[in-house]
């Protein structure tokens, strides 16, 4: 019933280790540790504490390291399932989000969130 | 495989609120839908016990349940008949729910309150878990340990990246989460509970009748109200409210309500034309409920509710304001049914007038002693009483802005997702008997009306100019993020994102005192969850 990931996958994934320069500085620049704690601090219930970079809130605690504005890098977030509760996984879950929409940055009004479906 | 997942009906707050205004009477039953849709993919196991394959193994809320139907449908690619998904998820909720005190700590995410830091995370789940989604998503929810372990794998499955993430990618993220964290929850949050079996066997109250109710809305204000509940068909009301809010406007509605799992309410109610939502929990004699209301299109537009089955006996809600300074007058506002108009908070409190009575609440006047003794008192109401009720003080020596951490979302600018706002109260507290705030015996003076103002929060903020950008506040703490979308105005092109304070200052005598909040305004949330 679980079907694991290919190793072409696999490959992929292990290249979005890198996938963001500020992620990089960051991984140099501060312990861990220290980022874990600034993270419990701020994490408000609906947003992703994962933060290299984050989505709503950097790993500072504030909005400086996000990719801003938040549509130029919109289309990797989702590829990459980085914030799965956040924007769409195309990769799996919504492989149709958006795909009509070519230019996220030009055509932003065209993308709509996910609904919890009812009938 | 199908995709519904641009298909919407109803907007985010739709599929289980929706529950609460259907029927759920139907002519086959929970079973009975299980062997017709589901054993496509699940199996039957022979044990009458557990009938069903990764089914009978799990208890979760109506929302949890909800939250899995709708995957097997979006993902899986189940179809269920509406009429038949409804009965289902009352069956399932009804026979695999969890127990009041199962529930007690994390109704929040239930209630959709906004701006919750969650406390006493399990260790076991923090930072495993906690990166993606609430805490509160795994801890409403009691399975074997082997269906914790299955959840990992699906986990896994649909999130390819999951071990790849900040915070995973440093450690075996998958052997953690496995033999780990799945066991500890098998531990802490079995299938089988004594919780859940004495709640099962205990027999459930019918909730209709009159109901005294206080509340808050933030756009409206504090109101008082009965609410009269009439049976429509098993476990399923009609209601009607009547009632003020506390500048003595009226306030009406009707709506529906279902009741899961024998305590679990869920009210779909139209007051003054406004379409909202109750997520209630009723103890467990069916005497009280308590619970969060809300706009069901902008769902950070609710408050706290209370209430208390009244019928004919004179009940005691609440009182607001709950704080009284020395030597001042003060209207008082008493929420209840059925109450005398026999008021008296102890010495020192003396009753001036009573400036109204109807159905709903009892409006006094009141003035405290210049010497009045400094403390909380009792009110009591003829033979009713609550205790902590009205605090007599000197002066107000700190605020705080609740709540403290909090996140508002841009949106809107005609784009398709509306604005995320934050709504914000100031309470109050005296410095109590050793005179100075901040210390442990300092005297809650409960809510207190505030001005309010906003400025940038750190440097950053100020260098960024996003207290141009990020939104206002309003004369009521109702704080109203930026237009989405791209600003050319701004350095590359930055959306209307912001890190700012929210200041309330609390007027005293002569004195202000201020309190501050901290705020993000940040991006969308471009995936809407039941429970998040
Ligand atoms: C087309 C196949 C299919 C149908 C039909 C189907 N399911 Fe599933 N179900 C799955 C798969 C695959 C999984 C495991 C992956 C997952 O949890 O999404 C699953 C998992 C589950 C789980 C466990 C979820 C968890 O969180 O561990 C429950 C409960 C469930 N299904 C209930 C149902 C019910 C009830 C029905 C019928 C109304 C149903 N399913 C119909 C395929 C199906
Ligand atoms: C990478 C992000 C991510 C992390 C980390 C994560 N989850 Fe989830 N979780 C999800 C997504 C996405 C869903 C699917 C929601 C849906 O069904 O639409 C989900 C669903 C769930 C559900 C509901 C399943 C159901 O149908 O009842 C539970 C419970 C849960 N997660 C618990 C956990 C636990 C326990 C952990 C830690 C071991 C965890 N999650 C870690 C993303 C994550």
């Amino acid at each position: 019933m679980h079907m694991y990931l290919h190793e072409e996958v696999l490959k992929q994934m292990k290249h979005l280790k890198s996938f963001n320069k500020k992620a990089k500085m960051l991984d140099a620049a501060v312990s861990q540790g220290d980022v874990e704690e600034v993270v419990a601090m701020q994490s408000v219930v609906g947003c992703t504490s994962v933060n290299d970079p984050g989505w709503e809130v950097d790993p500072f605690g504030g909005l400086g390291s996000l990719c801003q504005p938040m549509e130029s890098d919109l289309y990797g977030c989702a590829d990459a399932c980085w914030w799965p509760a956040q924007v769409p996984d195309t990769m799996s879950s919504h492989p149709n989000w958006s795909q009509d929409v070519a230019k996220a940055d030009e055509d932003w009004r065209k993308i709509d969130a996910i609904f919890p479906e009812s009938e | 495989m199908k995709n519904h997942s641009m298909k919407r009906v109803i907007r985010f707050g739709g599929a289980v609120a929706f529950l609460g205004l259907a029927s759920t009477a139907s002519a086959i039953d929970g079973p009975q839908i299980i062997k017709e849709n589901c054993l496509l993919c699940h199996s039957e196991t022979g044990n009458a016990e557990a009938p069903f394959s990764r089914i009978s193994q799990q208890r979760k809320t109506p929302e949890g349940w909800q939250t899995t139907i709708n995957r097997m449908k979006s993902q899986r690619g189940l179809s269920l008949k509406p009429e038949h998904e409804r009965v289902l998820i009352k069956y399932l909720a009804d026979h695999q729910g969890l127990a009041p005190a199962e529930t007690a700590d994390l109704r929040y995410v239930l209630e959709r309150q906004p701006n919750v830091v969650e406390q006493n995370v399990p260790e076991h789940v923090a930072g495993t878990c906690t990166g993606c989604h609430s805490s509160a998503r795994s801890g409403l929810q009691r399975r074997t340990t082997d269906e914790w372990q299955k959840l990992i794998h699906f986990h896994m499955g649909q999130v390819p990246t999951i071990e790849y993430l900040a915070g995973h990618r440093d450690r075996p993220w998958f052997q953690i989460a496995l033999n780990e964290t799945a066991v500890k929850m098998g531990e802490g949050y079995p299938l089988q509970t004594q919780a859940w079996s004495d709640w099962k066997a205990k027999p459930k109250a019918a909730l209709n009748g009159q109901w005294a109710v206080s509340g808050f809305v933030p756009d409206k204000g504090e109101f008082t109200a009965v609410m009269s509940v009439m049976p429509n068909q098993k476990d399923n009301y009609i209601t009607l409210i009547n009632g003020h809010y506390a500048d003595g406007s009226k306030l009406t509605g009707s709506g529906s309500a279902t009741v899961f799992t024998g305590y679990e309410w869920r009210g779909a109610i139209v007051i003054d034309g406004r379409k909202m939502r109750q997520v209630f929990a009723a103890s467990e004699d069916g005497k009280q409920m308590a619970g969060r209301m809300y706009l069901k299109n902008d769902e950070v537009m609710g408050g706290r509710v209370l209430a208390e089955k009244a019928d004919k006996a004179a009940t005691l809600v609440s009182v607001t304001p709950s704080s009284i300074k020395q030597g001042a007058s003060q209207t008082l506002i008493i929420a209840g049914a059925n109450l005398s108009n026999k008021v008296s908070l102890g010495n020192g409190v003396k009753v001036e007038k009573v400036i109204s009575q109807s159905a709903d609440r009892l409006v006094v006047q009141v003035k405290a002693d210049a010497k009045a003794a400094i403390g909380q008192r009792t009110l009591s109401v003829g033979k009713q009483t609550l205790e902590n009720a009205v605090a007599v003080y000197d002066q107000v020596a700190r605020v705080e802005i609740t709540p403290t951490e909090s996140i508002a979302r841009i949106g809107g600018n005609g784009g398709p997702i509306p604005k995320r706002k934050s709504t914000y109260r100031a309470v109050g507290y005296a410095a109590g008997a050793d005179g100075k705030p901040g210390t442990e015996d300092d005297l809650s003076l409960g809510y207190l009306p505030a001005t309010w103002s906003l400025k940038a929060f750190d440097e950053v903020a100020e260098h960024d100019n996003d207290l141009k950008y990020a939104g206002s506040i309003d004369a009521k703490g109702i704080f109203t993020p930026g237009d989405a979308g791209l600003n050319p105005e701004r350095k590359m092109s930055t959306n209307n994102v912001g890190n700012l304070a929210v200041v309330g200052t609390v007027k005293d005598g002569a004195n202000s005192v201020s309190g501050e909040a901290h705020l993000l305004v940040t991006v969308q949330d471009f995936v809407k969850e039941l429970i998040q």
